[in-house]
């Protein structure tokens, strides 16, 4: 019986097997080549950092740094007109500023649009929708006029201040306080909770997930934000990370070593922080969409 | 319910609960509807903007510096960016054409390597997938200044990694961010220059999303498919292309919408140069409004940017609505 079926098995694996082994072959090697060029660019900012501003004008470039050196580093940490820790303490300010604003104001609104009947309330939320849908540069120019006559452009609050409501995260977190059983509510209701005590003590702890993810990609995108935060801080001392890199690369050109150890010191920090929390951050773009 | 003694307190406590709610919800939505109301005015002001000839330099009406010496100039903006033939309009014409130019090349290339990558680490074991999906997505962590930078000092024209490689092979080195003559395929060079660098940038995005996609098409219908006799490749364009096809749609809409607005990555490496040939329209209004002070031009410029990205969704929309009655 074994001797009847076996043979046939063997005949029809071992031409498989070879297929794919190459197969296999391609797949790795062209999933490598894929993982290179995305690594590649990091590495050599790396390398350059260490690298001094005579090398890394040599031609060929060398790939790895032939006197490794950590002037360039020594150089950004006794700049006095580079106070980086001044500059993260800026980006930090505004991120978690941003992200505690947008957090507390989504979830009371979203909460609120989920669990009670007013009137006007579709009008508002409808409102919300609309919003959602108009991008920034409809709004940055009349903010800008509106922040200059309020004197505070040069201002971190004036950076903020337009920010605190989120129409999305409102709109996000509606969808998940549906979903918290009404009974709930009641029931601490009639226990002679207040409104204000459920929001606090059984919502907001039920909103832990959704409240985490967008807290996650709010705080990305203010990290990393330039746009709205260049027109709005122009003196140097109230920038955040990204401009000041800008700033820097503009100051100190033909030194390419150096800024590249700038780039690695203000862009390497929060990615590893990033990448702790890369599993939110990745679920959090799956499920909403969102950059 | 059944009539007990006990009913009457609780029916009070009831009424002091609605009042409860009513007064949570009116500590709510008032300073709510002050700070949206705020927003309303802002966009009111976005509105208005763009049919003046406003700068902020002048000092202009008594109401928010509009009439007198920024006059209202109607549709004039609009007329002029159409048949214009003025520096400004000729430039926001270039910028329009380019924005059309950076977008229609990002969508395809982007696809042409998020996809078929996608596929690919389906294939491979969890473990080695998550750290795949990881390196793929650093870039998209990353500040876009600091990848413009990165991909600044590769694009060097004498020091630069990409011209050392082209020099390897014994091709001519190119100043790709400044040579406002070479091109390729009637685009010029800085412009696939800055593409390149914006899909290094953005591809992790779109492959996280095709993965999550391609996990959910349930296995047994391609093995179903492969038991069938068809090639993995079959497999492929006929059961798992249809299935993922609301996720195609949705990342060439988003891909579609962030390279209309592209501003962060063009503007550090080439800041529209060489001759105006990276100037997108977000670059074009920046400047306007805040370099040259034409804010009521610049406000008119992102009303049409915003036109084209609202037309893009609905037409986005249209496509979900056939999908769905399919």
């Amino acid at each position: 019986m074994t001797t009847n079926t076996f043979p046939a098995e063997v005949r029809t694996r071992k031409p498989f097997a070879w297929g794919k082994f190459f197969s296999q072959f391609l797949l790795y090697f062209i999933l490598t080549l894929g993982i290179s060029f995305t690594l590649l660019p990091f590495v050599m900012m790396i390398l350059s950092s260490f690298k001094t501003n005579l090398e890394v004008l040599q031609v060929p470039p060398t790939f790895w740094p032939k006197t490794f050196t950590l002037e360039n580093y020594i150089k950004i940490f006794n700049d006095p007109k580079l106070p980086l820790l001044r500059f993260y303490g800026n980006s930090a300010f505004v991120s978690i500023f941003n992200v505690v604003a947008t957090l507390f104001t989504s979830s009371l609104v979203g909460y609120m649009f989920a669990k009670f009947e007013f009137p006007g309330k579709k009008i508002l939320f409808g409102w919300f929708l609309t919003m959602m849908m108009i991008p920034t540069q409809i709004t940055m120019i009349p903010s800008y006029l509106i922040l200059a006559r309020l004197h505070l452009i040069n201002s971190l609050w004036g950076l903020v201040i337009f920010s605190a409501v989120d129409a999305f995260g409102i709109f996000m977190l509606r969808q998940f306080c549906e979903t918290l059983p009404s009974e709930l509510l009641d029931a601490a209701r009639i226990d002679g909770a207040s409104e204000w005590q459920i929001y606090l003590r059984i919502v907001l702890p039920q909103l832990g997930a959704p409240l985490a993810t967008l807290g996650i990609l709010g705080f990305m995108g203010n990290w990393n934000a330039y746009l709205w935060p260049m027109i709005v801080l122009q003196k140097i001392e109230v920038r955040t990370l990204p401009i000041i890199l800008t700033w820097f690369n503009s100051t100190h050109t033909g030194q390419g070593a150096l800024v590249m150890a700038a780039t690695v010191l203000i862009i390497m920090p929060i990615l590893i922080v990033f990448l702790f929390f890369q599993r939110w951050i990745v679920q959090g773009f799956t499920m909403t969409g969102f950059k | 319910m059944v009539m007990n003694p006990t009913q009457k307190p609780r029916k009070k406590a009831e009424g002091g609960l609605v009042i409860a709610k009513r007064r949570f919800v009116t500590g709510v939505t008032i300073p709510l509807l002050l700070y949206e109301s705020l927003g309303i005015f802002v966009l009111g002001w976005a509105f208005v903007l763009m049919f003046f000839d406003y700068s902020s330099g002048r000092l202009g009406g008594p109401i928010l510096g509009l009439g007198g010496s920024n006059p209202f100039v109607g549709l004039g903006n609009f007329i002029g960016m159409i048949k214009g033939t003025s520096v400004e309009a000729s430039l926001f014409r270039t910028s329009l054409l380019n924005t059309l130019i950076f977008a229609v090349a990002i969508l395809p290339l982007n696809l042409a390597i998020t996809l078929p990558l996608a596929w690919l680490l389906e294939s491979i074991g969890d473990r080695f997938k998550a750290l795949y999906r990881t390196i793929y997505f650093l870039p998209v962590l990353t500040s876009s200044v600091g990848v413009a930078l990165i991909w600044m000092s590769m694009y060097d024209p004498q020091a630069g990694w990409i011209n050392a490689i082209i020099r390897f092979f014994g091709g001519t080195p190119i100043s790709w961010l400044s040579d406002p003559h070479a091109g390729v395929a009637g685009v010029s060079i800085a412009m696939w220059a800055v593409i390149l660098a914006y899909l290094w940038q953005d591809y992790g995005y779109n492959m996280v999303i095709f993965i999550a996609a391609l996990q959910g098409v349930p296995p047994e219908l391609k093995e179903a498919a492969l038991i069938d006799g068809a090639g993995p490749w079959q497999a492929f364009i006929k059961i798992t292309l249809p299935l993922i096809r609301p996720t195609m749609l949705f990342v060439c809409v988003m891909t579609m919408l962030s390279s209309f607005q592209v501003f962060d990555i063009i503007q550090v490496m080439t800041n529209g140069e060489p001759n105006n040939q990276t100037q997108v329209l977000m670059l074009d209004i920046y400047k306007n409004a805040f370099r040259y002070q034409n804010l009521g031009w610049a406000a008119a410029e992102s009303f049409v940017l915003f036109l084209i990205v609202m037309a893009v969704t609905i037409i986005q929309m249209r496509l979900l609505r056939t999908e769905w009655e399919y």
